[in-house]
């Protein structure tokens, strides 16, 4: 064996699979098929302003209707953030009928936990019940009680800041001190929470630190809002910030980076994975290695690739998929702008800082009582007030001097709330690989097939009448609404495909994270969740991640693997 | 780094900017620079008509720090939507500045648009006749009635190219890299001006 453990990513649940599986004591190797991008050195568009850059931020349009036509859709997509963004033109996919599905990826080192929103939610039992509960996909193994201290063990060290209130859909963690919440929300708050005592509108737990760490190099959040170039001060939580230099101090990880996972190798006789196959990109070669576990954390859709393309003899539909069930009940938060409005009545008043988070409405409906209108499940809103700037004169008629010295002052507070609906678990929605079209490292193309359904839509129109009524009620003069969910992947929140319960018929992974069928094989990332809920589900991607490479290391010495 | 480094790293960094300030051409010679290279008779007009949205104040205007050449960039590139489709109704005049490839030659269309309102060379018309066909078009685009405008993707590329540039985005308006801290709520004096670095309200606002 070349290494005890093998991680196949190294993003959000990547970093946590080596930091955990390396402090354990275990030789781990990282296998990264994007670039390396070192902390501080290499984030090239942080300190750069508006004017250095050749198109301003904007960026160049005919370039990104060529070569990065899925990823220009995603709003964190800019001039500045170009560089943490997959080229879609080499990294292509395919779509079945029907199907508009955003795939929006990072393939660098550190993934996604560079890009992502940081926004950080525990998920309750209403969640981890939701499939039991309305018999739609299959029962999670697992309840809150199970995930809690592992929570507690994530948010103590990422740093999550955030207010604590009590909520049951939205349990309370180890919070650093919350970012606070602007004069507008907190009227909003206010306003709401006078007229609906269970709804709460509370400031955004964010990965954001608001206490430096200094034990760790990290410096608290200078309010700059810029995160997705990459932050020096390591103030928000990225694999490079954080689990990298963790990992690293143990002396027990290896990171190799430009080398593109292509299948798993399996031995039928011990029932273990027993090599880990991959492309060097920069050489052109094809390389392997071993080791006694594998962690799959090459986020939820390729780390499904990776199975389905792991099939041999014997195993025709990909490796570990004995249920049949790999690629199927793939979900994504369906999500849209629920409610803007105009709030009159604070002209006299403005902020100063970029706040890198927004605030969350928590869900309230479909909990102890079913109060959804045509669905089970929940619905949370995202969103915050803002003054606007300059960019309100692209709306306005007017030249000249008086035009530009209206341009000059901040503008009218808006408060937005975007919706976030649970989106139900379907056999339809799912992947399979397209044996017709390879991609530029002669694998098949990923093809996704996906729909929101009817619960879904219920979902975002309840949305957007209670939206639309609060900001009411708050004084606000709403401008718009929409209860039409973006395509799919566009809440950036896509999981499934490898879903975890109870029974191998009917799922690829048991209540550790491991697959039923290959002991040594563990799926940490997106892949494993067996409903969506409605918050936001990375936090408890990295609560799963700790949990199962802790069972993983004891089942090892235990010799069960 | 160990916190201390980042510190120096930050001090660094202001003290940069510092002498990036010091080291920058007075306003009056970037001005006289970009005039000297915007000498075709589509810079020149970009030029004009940015400085007619965008004025001089008690901070230079579009024209004068370069936004013309940054239309014509913008327009190159497809930026504020000018290499999209195309509405099937056209607002009258635009269609014959059409390409066989599909696409409007933005800055043909409003020289002429300009020249037709103006019943003359539009260049040629002193400096409040110019300000006035400019501010006809302007309202007849943003008439609520009015749909889609070619006018508008050109506007819009005049105050990105304003805002975002360093007199527009931290003369004009204040530009902060690092703001350090994030306070809720205070007094909005008359005077404010408002943060070109707001990237939430420049985004949503």
């Amino acid at each position: 064996m070349d290494f005890d453990a093998i991680v196949v990513g190294s993003g959000i649940s990547g970093g946590w699979a080596a930091k955990e599986l390396a402090e354990a004591g275990l030789k781990v190797l990282m296998i990264e098929r994007g670039r390396e991008i070192n902390h501080q050195q290499d984030y090239a568009t942080e300190w750069k302003m508006p004017w250095d850059m050749p198109f301003r931020g904007e960026g160049d349009s005919d370039l990104y209707d060529a070569e990065y036509a899925v990823q220009k859709r995603n709003r964190h997509f800019t001039e500045f953030t170009q560089p943490h963004f997959v080229n879609d033109a080499q990294n292509p996919y395919q779509t079945g009928e029907g199907t508009d599905f955003t795939w929006f990826r990072s393939y660098q080192l550190g993934g996604r936990s560079l890009t992502w929103g940081r926004q950080c939610y525990r998920w309750s039992d209403y969640d981890f019940m939701a499939n039991a509960r309305d018999g739609h996909g299959t029962d999670w193994p697992i309840r809150y009680a199970d995930l809690a201290p592992w929570y507690d063990k994530v948010e103590s060290f990422i740093g999550v800041s955030g207010a604590k209130e009590g909520l049951k859909q939205l349990p309370d963690g180890q919070f650093q001190p919350p970012m606070a919440l602007n004069v507008v929300e907190q009227h909003v708050r206010e306003a709401i929470a006078k007229r609906w005592p269970e709804r709460c509108v509370t400031i955004g737990r964010t990965a954001n630190l608001t206490e430096a760490k200094p034990d760790e190099a990290r410096n608290a959040c200078q309010n700059r809002s810029i995160c997705a170039r990459g932050c020096s001060f390591g103030a928000y939580f990225s694999t490079q910030s954080s689990t990298l230099p963790a990992a690293m101090k143990t002396g027990n990880l290896t990171v190799i980076t430009d080398a593109v996972v292509e299948k798993l190798a399996y031995d039928p006789a011990t029932r273990r994975v027993t090599a880990v196959h991959y492309l060097d990109t920069k050489t052109r070669t094809r390389k392997q290695a071993s080791a006694r576990l594998v962690f799959l954390n090459a986020g939820a859709f390729n780390s499904v690739h990776i199975l389905l393309n792991s099939a041999q003899a014997g195993m025709e539909n990909g490796l570990a998929n004995g249920s049949g069930v790999l690629g199927t009940h793939i979900m994504d938060h369906a999500n849209t702008l629920a409610a803007a409005a105009i709030m009159p009545g604070f002209e006299m008043h403005t902020t100063f800082g970029n706040r890198p988070t927004g605030v969350v409405l928590a869900r309230y409906r479909n909990m102890d009582v079913m109060d959804g209108v045509g669905h089970t499940r929940g619905f949370s809103f995202q969103g915050g007030a803002l003054q606007s700037t300059w960019t309100q004169g692209n709306r306005m008629a007017g030249i000249g001097a008086d035009y530009k010295e209206t341009l000059r002052r901040p503008g009218p507070w808006r408060m937005v709330l975007a919706s976030f609906a649970d989106c139900v678990p379907r056999a339809s929605n799912r992947l399979t690989l397209d044996r017709t079209k390879t991609d530029p490292n002669g694998l098949p193309q990923l093809k996704i097939d996906f729909a929101f359904g009817k619960e879904e839509l219920a979902a975002l129109a309840q949305a957007k009448a209670e939206a639309s009524e609060m900001l009411t009620a708050a004084g606000g003069k709403v401008l718009f609404g929409s209860d039409r969910p973006g395509a799919g992947g566009a809440a950036i929140h896509e999981m499934g495909g490898a879903r975890m319960g109870h029974d191998p018929a009917s799922s690829v992974l048991n209540k550790w994270s491991q697959a039923h069928e290959v002991a040594n094989l563990f799926v940490t990332d997106g892949a494993q969740m067996s409903s969506s809920a409605c918050q936001n589900p990375s936090l408890t991607y990295m609560a799963l991640t700790a949990r199962a490479a802790h069972a993983a290391v004891s089942m090892l010495r235990e010799g069960k693997i | 780094m160990p916190i201390s480094d980042y510190r120096l790293a930050r001090r660094d960094f202001v003290a940069g900017l510092a002498l990036f300030a010091a080291a920058a051409p007075s306003l009056a010679q970037a001005a006289q620079t970009s005039h000297k290279q915007a000498t075709s008779p589509r810079h020149l007009l970009l030029r004009e008509v940015s400085q007619l949205v965008i004025p001089r104040s008690t901070t230079p205007g579009a024209g004068e720090v370069g936004v013309g050449a940054f239309v014509l960039l913008g327009l190159a590139h497809g930026l504020a939507g000018s290499h999209g489709a195309l509405p099937k109704t056209l607002p009258e005049g635009v269609a014959a500045h059409v390409g066989a490839d599909g696409r409007l030659d933005y800055v043909g269309w409003l020289k002429a648009a300009l020249d037709q309102a103006a019943g003359a060379p539009f260049m040629a018309q002193p400096p409040a006749r110019r300000h006035a066909v400019l501010a006809a078009l302007d309202a007849q685009a943003f008439d609520p009635k009015a749909g889609w405008h070619p006018w508008k993707a050109i506007k819009k590329l005049i105050l990105t190219g304003y805002y975002t540039s360093e007199v527009g985005g931290s003369k004009e308006l204040n530009y902060v890299h690092v703001p350090g801290r994030f306070d809720p709520d205070l007094p909005l004096k008359p005077s404010d001006r408002a943060y070109s670095s707001d990237w939430t309200g420049v985004d949503f606002g």
